[in-house]
């Protein structure tokens, strides 16, 4: 417990003091919902079929953006072949960089959450959206973790992420932008998309747990 | 092999057959290595011979194609080997935006080292560190760099240093520690690969030499046993 608190830690730590990427990824977040709120016609519409879709894009490539910043940094200070080479077990490795990213991730989300709140007088931050978003974010991080991870050695890493992760996430943005839709009342029950979001969510964190260790393999 | 008791002595690193390919091209072949305790060998070759595959292999970093170690007498991959390996590679292996100490801290808590805050000051004493620990480590000199990833390697006391030319960045003063604290450190047995001929003879006691891949020189296992040789 106390070698995971420490690469948890150092994550966070590391995250904190290196966040160009994530704020450039906040501020890209930011200026999309601005942009949608610009397009959108408040005063005469009904805007909230449109959220769940300008939410989830917003989220996406927030975390396309940041996702595999902190890994790559790793790689190419040569502390990932530390990590390895140590008695840490690859899954804590994994476990450190989930829970890094995922914070970060779930940071920039509430902000654009309350942001679009003020902006589309739609209330967002009900605990059911919470708890879709945190969700959502879970099974997507964990896969992008697991994607940037394998793309860490490969030519070309940053065109391949967004190109492996994108076609992978479907069934999860599916998911995720009918239950946001239900939870804004568009639909009746969110039921089978939370349980949707959960099956993948689930499904995604243990492959990549299971997937790390062979994935790091040189 | 035995030793002066009679007994006979577990090599710190014993390869058998090491091949390694990378993409169908075969970058080490079928290399046969025992390194006695204590010993320190200098790897030899020009560039291109497979000393830093090899010595990747040997460090657990690399998975060989086909072959076999053990590594102070456990077959790899064992979870017991990492707390048995230093590692002094090409790169530092530091965290830039973390101060001297902070890597320290952060790379004695992995390794779980006991009385690790006495560790850390004397190794950071040592490589002439200690005043300069809350600073950035990007900000430090490629040298300054060396010192704290030798401090790094020798965090958790291994009994086995595996070094890809360690002298690199370092000053004369440097490579003096380095000689010191490392490479003829007594006890520590040293597998290092060096393009510094002219220093091999302040350290090392035997020499293996690759060619394409392969052995063409071995002169280790002759190396004479010290203090750190276990019966």
């Amino acid at each position: 417990m106390s070698v995971l608190m420490a690469v948890v830690g150092k994550d966070l730590q590391l995250a904190w003091r290196n966040r160009e990427g994530w704020l450039s990824a906040m501020a890209f977040a930011t200026i999309a919902v601005l942009t949608y709120s610009f397009a959108f016609d408040l005063a005469t519409g009904d805007v909230r079929p449109l959220l769940p879709g300008v939410l989830w894009t917003t989220f996406l490539f927030a975390g396309v953006f940041a996702a595999g910043q902190s890994f790559q940094d790793e790689v190419d200070d040569g502390t990932f072949d530390a990590l390895l080479l140590s008695p840490v077990d690859p899954t804590v490795i994994f476990i450190g960089k989930l829970v890094a990213n995922l914070i970060a991730l779930l940071i920039i989300e509430f902000a654009q959450l309350i942001l679009a709140t003020i902006l589309f007088d739609v209330g967002l931050l009900t605990p059911q959206l919470l708890g879709i978003v945190l969700i959502g974010t879970i099974g997507y991080v964990s896969l992008t973790t697991l994607l940037a991870t394998m793309g860490g050695h490969v030519r070309g890493r940053s065109v391949l992420m967004p190109v492996l992760a994108l076609p992978l996430l479907i069934p999860l943005l599916i998911g995720a932008v009918r239950a946001t839709g239900a939870s804004l009342g568009l639909e009746a029950g969110t039921g089978p998309w939370m349980l949707l979001l959960m099956v993948f969510a689930a499904w995604s964190t243990l492959a990549a747990v299971l997937l790390f260790p062979t994935a790091v393999e040189q | 092999m035995t030793t002066e008791g009679g007994g006979t002595a577990v090599p710190a690193i014993d390869a058998r057959a090491l091949t390694r390919q990378y993409g169908g091209v075969t970058v080490v072949r079928g290399i046969d290595l025992t390194l006695p305790a204590g010993s320190k060998t200098a790897l030899l070759g020009s560039n291109g011979a497979g000393k830093t595959t090899l010595l990747k292999m040997l460090s657990t970093l690399l998975t060989p194609t086909s072959g076999t170690f053990w590594i102070q007498g456990h077959k790899v991959p064992s979870p017991r080997v990492a707390r048995s390996i230093g590692v002094l590679g090409h790169s530092p292996m530091l965290y830039e935006d973390f101060t001297p100490l902070e890597n320290l801290r952060f790379f004695a808590r992995i390794y779980e080292v006991p009385d690790a805050e006495a560790r850390i000051e004397e190794l950071l004493r040592r490589v002439g560190l200690w005043l300069r620990r809350h600073e950035q480590t990007a900000i430090l000199s490629r040298g300054y760099h060396q010192r704290l990833a030798l401090a790094r390697a020798l965090i958790h006391s291994p009994a086995v240093l595996i070094a890809d030319e360690p002298e690199t960045g370092l000053d004369p003063e440097g490579v003096a520690l380095l000689d010191e604290m490392a490479l003829a450190a007594p006890g520590l047995t040293v597998l290092a690969a060096t393009h510094r001929i002219d220093h091999i003879d302040a350290w090392a006691t035997g020499v293996v030499r690759l060619e394409r891949g392969r052995v063409v020189e071995d002169t280790s296992s002759v190396a004479p046993l010290t203090e750190g040789a276990t019966a």
